[in-house]
């Protein structure tokens, strides 16, 4: 049983169901960064999920489709960004709010424009391309576990390291990671605070549209009515496993990819499909517990007496 | 005599209904060390978070280098040559000491941080002032002297000729406060001028060029080098003479009331565990605890009042071990606590006056699950009476007194428990001379009646007027204990470094 699980097939499977939660996470860390919580992540993928699908069908240039999914998701956020920093508004509320409108808004953008309920999925949809390498071919598990990626797989490691790098190695990284540790020392330090925080929000947002996009683009060639189904959620639970560091926050992602291709995998051995579809938010609550756990457990250990933390 | 470099003429301003400066002036001259002195609530940190541009003014004007300013901001600020180090350090504690001296003002090639050049400059002010500091720890490991000169360096950084030094000493040793000192003098000869915000007139007159008196919102005068004397400060900043000197009772200590065994406790930081510390506090008597902040006096205090897990050890309050007992099971032992911050844990500030006297002993005044309204109302008018509480409207949510008047209700409420035991953590920081005078005869009293009581007080002065014993804790443990007559701010000050009375050569 287990040689048929763990097969080489299973390495992209995993990249596969992990990346659509992987740009979700980068959405909810570049935010998180700044101390904002992005509750939001879910609505502004849903939305990019649907300007994807609808732009692709209308002109049938996925370039297109991804740009204009990316400023659905910019739009979304900015709402976010609005109501958060100019109105204080708490993010959590207006992120569940965005999630809610996002919901009925392209539930009735289907309807209205692309005349459909439920489900929409047309043979003229141009999905995002996927990469197939001829000198790969030849060999039998580089031909399984490197080919047939769609570009946009490809594309999310770069952005991780780019992000990394945004955060840790520019000016603009460690400006943002002081506004949200400590904003009052950021403004003393002659930052603007709130145009960080802007900033931040609105790469979110093009992230988080991006994720969209590549969802139904990419991941699959359709839309279809709530098609996130919490995946931005579970990126935000992969973010705090990472600590909003974007390799971690991979790490996490990856865990949420390997557990739902397992479970798919599990289905021909008698496994009820409720089960298998319960799997990947089992191990969301049970990831982010761990981390919390070793998180405390780490904290209490270092401020206790009987540890010395080896300072002096 | 050379030109001001600052200005500040006529200044007002207000915070809704309090006019916390009225009509002040203030000028700084070039490459003087001006000190701007005054009680707490005077303005004198108003003023010149004003200059700084943290606040926007309601009147008057300001000029630098000659140029009237309109709006300020912090940045427009820096942009003149003022800097400001806060009372509370505006340094990220997760961030590097480099990377928070370079925030905002990188040196970058192209996008990414030029982390050698800014090390190299950092290194530069390090020799220049001789200012010893780890670059590459993070702020919070780093102890507050050494975070003072990293603000001092980060505004050095940005081009700073004026320093505003906002109450720099309150968290400092005498011998880290007179190295700060020798930094000062070492940066007056380069030519900047500094702005020395305090209350501690010797350190005053020991530095100063200049000093100008706040009472009050105005601007009383300004004194030159030799013009001035203790006495004629001290009138100007009071406006009448003031002795704070509590008439001291001789003591007769009881039966120890709270002892402390070999207790081990978790600390925030690493010099602030408690490592098998022992103590205890006899009936009748105060114990005063010095130190400086985060050597684990709060963890100690938290231990005692069932705040903080006891990792190992005991707590035995007159008798009882309440060692991991709940805050209501100490209490009920016999504890009395003013907790060192009363916003977060003294006070719940959106209430009124009368629910938070009678927060400690709601049972005594409800009647079947109901709160006795009536009840409630007479003892706080009482209270509120005998402990000069203004003003005296038991119905005014606590949020909205002074510092002081805020205190006094905390005071009010604990002292009125009738507890074996009173820990007083920090009980008259941030409050008028007028209300630490009648707070500390409240302790006097107090233990007076047989009370024992544990004081822990980052102010030397009041360790030394009210206290019958002296322990000083350093890192967790307790470095000395003397009756009070073999203490002094000398000897305190070497003991809270963490030096030893016979070494004292090498504790300089």
């Amino acid at each position: 049983m287990l040689g048929r699980i763990f097969t080489p097939s299973l390495i992209y499977a995993t990249i596969r169901s992990a990346t659509p939660i992987l740009y979700a996470a980068l959405c909810a860390s570049i935010t998180q960064q700044a101390n904002i919580l992005n509750i939001g992540t879910e609505g502004i993928m849903l939305m990019g999920a649907f300007f994807g699908v609808a732009v692709s069908y209308l002109t049938g240039s996925w370039l297109l489709a991804v740009l204009v999914a990316m400023a659905s998701g910019a739009a979304m956020a900015m709402i976010i960004a609005v109501g958060h920093i100019k109105y204080q508004a708490d993010n959590c509320a207006i992120g569940m709010g965005v999630n809610l409108f996002a919901v009925a808004m392209t539930k009735f953008l289907l309807n209205s424009v692309l005349g459909k309920n439920g489900t929409f999925t047309d043979p003229n949809l141009a999905g995002i391309p996927k990469l197939h390498f001829g000198f790969l071919s030849g060999d039998g598990f580089l031909n399984t576990v490197l080919n047939d990626w769609s570009i946009t797989e490809w594309f999310v490691i770069a952005l991780v390291l780019l992000i990394s790098f945004l955060f840790y190695k520019t000016a603009w990284g460690l400006r943002l990671r002081a506004v949200g540790r400590m904003q009052q020392a950021a403004q003393t330090a002659g930052i603007n605070v709130n145009s960080m925080k802007y900033q931040a929000i609105l790469i979110a947002g093009l992230i988080g549209g991006l994720a969209g996009a590549h969802l139904s683009l990419g991941y699959s060639k359709m839309f279809t009515e709530s098609m996130t189904n919490g995946r931005g959620f579970m990126g935000v639970a992969a973010m705090y496993f990472g600590a909003a560091n974007p390799l971690l926050t991979a790490v996490g992602c990856l865990v949420f990819g390997l557990a739902d291709s397992v479970g798919a995998r599990l289905q021909p051995f008698g496994v009820p499909s409720q089960v298998i579809l319960l799997m990947p938010y089992v191990v969301t609550v049970t990831v982010l517990a761990i981390s919390l756990i070793i998180d405390k457990k780490r904290r209490d250990a270092r401020k206790s007496s009987l540890v010395s933390a080896g300072v002096k | 005599m050379n030109s001001p470099i600052i200005e500040m003429r006529s200044i007002v301003k207000n915070f809704g209904d309090v006019k916390a400066v009225r009509g002040a002036s203030f000028d700084l001259r070039q490459g003087e060390i001006h000190s701007l002195i005054g009680e707490n609530g005077a303005g004198k940190s108003t003023m010149m978070k004003l200059l700084y541009g943290m606040y926007d003014r309601d009147g008057g004007d300001i000029s630098v280098g000659g140029a009237q300013m309109g709006r300020i901001t912090p940045k427009l600020a820096i942009e003149k040559g003022v800097g400001m180090v806060h009372q509370e350090f505006m340094l990220v504690p997760e961030l590097t000491v480099l990377e928070n001296i370079i925030l905002g003002f990188e040196p970058r090639k192209g996008m990414v941080l030029d982390l050698p050049k800014a090390r190299a400059m950092v290194q530069r002010y390090i020799d220049q002032y001789d200012m010893d500091v780890q670059m590459n720890k993070r702020v919070n490991q780093i102890s507050v002297g050494e975070a003072q000169r990293v603000e001092i360096i980060k505004i050095l950084s940005r081009g700073a000729n004026v320093l505003i030094l906002d109450e720099p000493t309150a968290v400092l040793t005498p011998q880290e406060a007179s190295h700060l000192f020798e930094i000062l003098e070492n940066l007056r000869r380069d030519g900047k001028s500094i702005v020395f915000i305090s209350h501690r007139l010797n350190e005053v007159m020991e530095i100063s060029d200049r000093v100008t008196v706040m009472r009050r919102g105005e601007t009383i005068g300004t004194l030159s080098r030799g013009e001035w004397d203790y006495g004629k400060l001290a009138r100007m900043m009071i406006g009448r003479e003031v002795f704070l000197n509590v008439d001291k009772k001789a003591s007769e200590p009881g039966k120890p009331v709270l002892q402390v065994e070999h207790l081990w406790t978790s600390g925030e930081k690493e010099i602030s565990k408690i490592r098998d510390l022992s103590m205890e506090v006899r009936a009748g008597e105060i114990v005063g605890i010095a130190g400086i902040d985060g050597n684990g006096q709060s963890e100690l205090i938290e231990a005692i009042t069932g705040l903080r897990r006891v990792e190992k050890g005991r707590i035995l309050l007159d008798g009882t071990d309440v060692t991991n007992g709940s805050p209501e099971a100490v209490r009920r032992a016999g504890l009395a606590h003013i907790p060192e911050d009363r916003n977060l844990r003294g006070l719940n500030r959106s209430m009124s006056i009368e629910d938070n006297m009678v927060a400690t002993k709601l049972r005594e005044f409800t009647k079947g699950g109901m709160m006795d309204r009536s009840a409630i109302r007479r003892y706080a008018e009482e209270l509120v009476q005998r402990y000069d509480v203004r003003p005296g409207n038991p119905q005014m949510p606590t949020s909205s007194l002074s510092g002081g008047n805020a205190q006094k209700v905390v005071v009010a409420r604990e002292v009125e428990m009738g507890a074996k035991l009173l820990v007083a953590s920090q009980p008259t920081r941030g409050v008028d001379i007028g209300a630490i005078e009648s707070i500390e005869a409240i302790l006097e009293e107090v233990k007076a009646q047989g009370v024992a009581v544990l004081l822990v007080s980052a102010d030397l002065r009041e360790i030394l007027s009210l206290s019958d014993r002296i322990l000083v804790m350093y890192e967790g443990r307790i470095t000395g204990s003397m009756p009070v007559d073999e203490a002094n701010e000398n000897t305190l000050g070497i003991l809270m470094m963490g030096g030893s009375l016979e070494g004292k050569e090498e504790a300089r």
